[in-house]
């Protein structure tokens, strides 16, 4: 491999100078005259002492594949993120938060809702008809309803925990892994759809078809991206391969 | 022939070949004396380190250094979702730390409870104090959905993978500790919603056997809602979650910083 090439395995800032032309700070250096030639001599005697001392040492660098945090994706993070800052202030000024009623225990609302990002977990907790009632317990259930709905919240906090452990690899494209993608993209269908069954009260859908297609549609929306990805992969992967897996084999 | 190790970094020794006039001399002998206490030597390449970072033109991107399609220049949006909710975490906590100067976190009074009526007075009496509380809910509600599509990021690009499993657990931990900063938060009003919600969180602990109504009365304080269940709402929103959390980001950021971000190739 010529010294052109790129290199995938993260060495080198992949900075590149200017120009050949260009000195580098080292020959602006060793170009100096008088005391900072004296200081630049007298402090590159001193970084190889230091050097010397800490190769004889048992202290080891490792090499560790990545971009760095620092400065690339710092820089690149902070100008948006004082677009979204901005952002944030504008929201505020311009849909300023209800607030409603003061508490009364003795006046249930019609309408019991957490906040938007926790109706998956509280539509979780209607899971009451998927809990199987096991003809050896008298028709009765293992399971109180609300235990099953607390435990279908373990399952999928859990289940999405291990996802590491079951996917290894260098692949990192959707394209490159058409069946990890479609599960991704199933299970944002669902968190969707168990929102969807959370309020249903809200929703102009028959209750038994919901909650129907709170199950299904998933499964189709993973099937259909599955299609999709795996199609793409054949045009998609012959030119990745060509250009990328030559430099960076699979293990 | 010495018995003494012969000392390869003579600096003296060094500066005796030079052949310096006086002036020279004075300012090396001074500098090796101050270097050989103070340890400039390492202050400076910090110096020179910056120097370098300052006049650094901006990287080449990801897809040009690797010489990939130049169609990719799309996902690095998405790259910033982290920093992003690390943001509004930071706006959400300083918003919140002047709510709280204004806040009593207690259901006492005549009709409405304190602290609704605080509520209502943080609205209408308090110069700019709408705007505060709905800068920090606005916050808040960014910052879930941020962390949420940061997730979802790091599922579709593979970032999760063999190296970073630590990282993608510690940030499902955060996640949940997200939504719980948020559904204490979501409590603390004591409005309508804030106590149904309350008791949405009360039949859930009590669901579970055996821990259920010990995590009821450590977490509510009881199990029917009322003033001890407000006062662990307010502490754990504002003195246990935000160590907590903020711990978990700082080792969440320390470990991306030692890994590197995983680029989709």
């Amino acid at each position: 491999m010529s010294d052109n090439e790129p290199q995938t395995d993260g060495s080198g800032p992949g900075i590149v100078a200017p120009d050949d032309e260009v000195p580098s700070w080292r020959e602006r250096k060793e170009r100096t005259t008088g005391l900072s030639r004296l200081t630049y001599e007298y402090f590159e005697r001193a970084r190889r002492e230091d050097q010397d001392l800490r190769q004889e040492s048992s202290y080891v660098e490792r090499d560790v594949l990545g971009f760095p945090a620092w400065p690339h994706e710092t820089i690149r993070n902070l100008s948006l993120a004082s677009f979204f800052t901005g952002m944030i202030l504008f929201l505020s000024s311009m849909l300023p938060p209800h607030l409603g009623d003061p508490a009364n225990p003795a006046q249930t609302p019609e309408v019991i809702l957490p906040d938007w990002y926790l109706y998956w977990s509280f539509g979780l907790l209607k899971l009451g008809p998927l809990n199987p009632e096991l003809s050896i317990l008298g028709g009765n259930k293992l399971l109180s309803d609300p235990l099953y709905g607390v435990l279908a919240n373990v399952v999928v906090v859990g289940a999405i925990a291990i996802v590491p452990f079951l996917n290894k690899g260098s692949a990192r494209r959707p394209v490159e892994q058409p069946f990890w993608a479609a599960i991704g993209v199933g299970g944002v269908v669902f968190a969707f759809t168990i929102s969807a069954l959370a309020v249903k009260n809200l929703v102009p859908i028959e209750p038994n078809l919901l909650f129907d297609l709170t199950f299904l549609l998933p499964f189709v929306a993973a099937a259909i991206s599955y299609a999709v990805l795996k199609t793409m992969r054949e045009g998609y992967m012959y030119d990745l391969n060509r250009r990328y897996y030559r430099l960076r084999p699979p293990r | 022939m010495s018995l003494e190790r012969k000392d390869e970094y003579d600096h003296g020794a060094w500066l005796e070949e030079k052949d310096l006039s006086a002036v020279e001399t004075t300012y090396l002998k001074s500098l090796m004396w101050l270097d050989k206490r103070f340890r400039i030597v390492d202050y400076l390449e910090l110096m020179e380190d910056m120097y370098y970072k300052v006049n650094l033109q901006m990287p080449k991107s990801h897809t040009e250094q690797y010489n990939l399609d130049n169609k990719f220049w799309y996902w690095y949006p998405l790259y910033a979702l982290g920093s992003f909710s690390v943001i509004a975490y930071i706006v959400a906590a300083l918003t919140g730390a002047l709510l709280g100067f204004y806040y009593a976190p207690s259901t006492a009074g005549q009709g409405d409870p304190q602290a609704y009526a605080q509520l209502v007075a943080i609205i209408k009496d308090l110069n700019f104090g709408f705007m505060l509380r709905s800068i920090h809910r606005w916050s808040a509600q960014v910052m879930t959905a941020a962390v949420f599509l940061h997730m979802l990021r790091v599922y579709f690009t593979g970032a999760y993978k063999e190296p970073r499993e630590v990282n993608w657990i510690i940030g499902i931990i955060l996640l949940s500790l997200t939504m719980v900063f948020g559904y204490t938060g979501y409590l603390l009003p004591w409005n309508q919603l804030a106590f149904w919600a309350g008791q949405i969180g009360v039949e859930m602990a009590l669901a579970v056997p055996i821990v259920g109504e010990w995590g009821a009365q450590l977490l509510f304080g009881g199990f029917s809602l009322g003033q001890p269940t407000l006062q662990r709402m307010y502490i754990l929103h504002v003195f246990v979650l935000p160590f907590v959390v903020t711990a978990l980001i700082a080792i969440h950021i320390a470990i991306v910083w030692m890994q590197g971000i995983a680029e989709p190739h």
